[in-house]
């Protein structure tokens, strides 16, 4: 199954590179937006010092982490984004004949050439202004890793709702703006309702948050709840999908 | 070459131009209305937008550190404000897709034959489809302020929002119908559209006014259109004054007119291209 998925996906990826100068202006366009990100708020906390406790160099690790964490899901797993709409257009009725698994289809079908940009500046981010040495660099490593297939195996189940409701095209990318943007705040401001929400359906808690809890003050409970989190997010994404699938197979699908 | 045939220009005339747009721009309110389940969706995403937004600045306000900005904030944080930009800027209907489709698409041609000028037909029809976000949108806003307990400030201000966030979001339109127009030259507005709504969100003020940031920061900003859309706007909601209010409608209906030039200028110039070496 890896080495198809590793075939598919560097199919996808050869493709998005094959437009030389699309590609270029994509990733640049990137790049400028990260860096008026890191402009607003550097901005922010020339004036502010900090909030809650987070200063600068945290909210650049946190920016950091989701730039690279959205890098690697769209140019490894980019079919993601779309996946909503992939269903609704009965697009996967070709897949259903082939051996493979489905979803690993699906997530290598398109490889985004905008996350380059995103990754050059993650990186960047990391190395200049996140204060990480070359010790936390495993740490970043796990944590990039958990946090990826969180927001992935979210966007996962998002997607599958279209095997439900035909509405989900929109809402399903809506839902991992959403996701992106409480990625985007100091965890320091969410408090009540929205904490919930930020550990729950919109698990930005799991994506960014306890990765950078992890690197700034490392313990094994932190792991464990990462580790955890991540393997549950994975396990609530393959038994929707597969439960929407079988609904799909029986023909019980909403007009897209 | 003209973009429609003399006659066919001529017959229409100023007056009927100004109908077609008129009729574009009521067909861009309707469909917007009609489409309510996406409409509600903007309007759940302001909210969410919101709730985040309104718990970084309730923190910051909460806190006041000395020797920092945050005794400078108006009482109550930068919620009222970051609201009514969030509004405006969520309200701006994606004109820069619509340009960007039919000009790569080759679509443009056979409008150039019409005697209705297609420039003007979709920023009309983009204005319509703003306004009824403006409305959705703004509908939801008021409503969650009521509901959230906050106070609010005088009923003025919400006059005068409402005027400046009609003019901010023609200012938003004619900047995304520059950026569209980019696709006479480039293959996809991405990245122009980054950097636009970038410039809009850092030198227009979204996250907080530009008038907290460095003095040099806030003059080079006031010569640029981008305050125009937002923040001339959302000033309003944390100082509302009559005299800023006149003053802040003079410099947006300044920047439409300059807009408007910009945007004849670059439409004409990237049609000239097209004609001349296609698509």
């Amino acid at each position: 199954m890896f080495s198809t998925y590793a075939a598919n996906i560097a199919a996808a990826i050869r493709t998005s590179l094959m437009d030389r100068t699309n590609f270029i202006l994509n990733s640049a366009g990137m790049v400028l937006n990260d860096v008026f990100f890191l402009v607003l708020w550097y901005m922010f906390f020339a004036g502010f010092r900090q909030v809650g406790g987070w200063g600068l160099h945290d909210v650049a690790l946190l920016l950091g982490l989701t730039m690279l964490v959205v890098a690697i899901s769209g140019v490894f797993f980019g079919g993601y984004r779309d996946m909503a709409a992939t269903i609704l257009r009965g697009e996967i009725d070709a897949l259903l004949t082939q051996p493979k698994t489905v979803l690993a289809r699906l997530l290598a079908r398109e490889s985004i050439a905008t996350a380059w940009g995103d990754l050059v500046m993650g990186i960047w981010m990391l190395v200049t202004f996140a204060a990480l040495s070359w010790r936390d660099l495993p740490l970043v490593l796990l944590g990039l890793t958990c946090g990826t297939a969180v927001y992935v195996s979210s966007a996962v189940v998002y997607a599958s709702l279209a095997f439900w409701f035909a509405g989900a095209r929109s809402f399903a990318r809506d839902l991992t703006d959403f996701m992106l943007l409480f990625s985007s705040y100091p965890g320091s401001i969410y408090s009540g309702m929205s904490k919930v929400v930020a550990y729950t359906l919109l698990p930005a808690g799991f994506v960014v948050l306890t990765p950078v809890a992890m690197l700034r003050a490392p313990s094994w409970t932190t792991l464990a709840i990462l580790l955890a989190s991540s393997l549950c997010y994975a396990a609530i994404a393959i038994v929707a999908f597969h439960l929407g699938l079988r609904r799909y197979r029986r023909g019980m699908v909403p007009a897209g | 070459m003209p973009s429609t045939t003399p006659t066919a220009r001529a017959e229409l005339g100023a007056f009927g131009t100004l109908a077609s747009a008129a009729s574009a721009f009521a067909l861009g309110v309707r469909r917007n209305f009609a489409n309510w389940p996406v409409l509600m969706g903007r309007a759940l995403f302001y909210l969410v937008a919101m709730a985040v937004l309104s718990a970084l600045w309730d923190k910051v306000a909460a806190q006041r550190l000395s020797g920092t900005l945050a005794s400078a904030l108006p009482q109550g944080g930068l919620t009222l404000y970051v609201g009514a930009t969030e509004w405006i800027a969520l309200s701006i209907a994606a004109i820069h897709l619509r340009l960007e489709d039919d000009i790569r698409l080759g679509m443009l041609e056979p409008h150039l034959l019409r005697p209705k000028p297609y420039l003007v037909q979709k920023i009309a029809e983009t204005l319509g489809d703003s306004l009824a976000r403006l409305f959705g949108i703004g509908a939801a806003a008021l409503i969650a302020l009521a509901l959230s307990g906050r106070a609010g400030p005088p009923l003025a201000a919400f006059l005068y929002v409402a005027v400046l966030g009609l003019l901010a979001v023609t200012v938003g339109v004619l900047l995304m119908t520059l950026t569209g127009l980019a696709a006479f030259w480039v293959r996809r507005v991405l990245p122009p559209y980054l950097i636009m709504q970038k410039s809009i969100f850092l030198l227009g003020g979204l996250f907080a006014p530009i008038s907290l940031y460095p003095g040099w920061f806030y003059r080079f900003a006031m010569w640029t259109p981008f305050p125009a859309d937002l923040f001339l706007a959302g000033n309003q909601m944390i100082a509302p004054s009559a005299a800023t209010f006149a003053v802040s409608a003079m410099i947006q209906i300044l920047w439409i007119a300059i807009l408007s030039g910009l945007v004849a200028l670059v439409w004409h110039a990237g049609l000239r291209k097209v004609l001349r070496e296609g698509v």
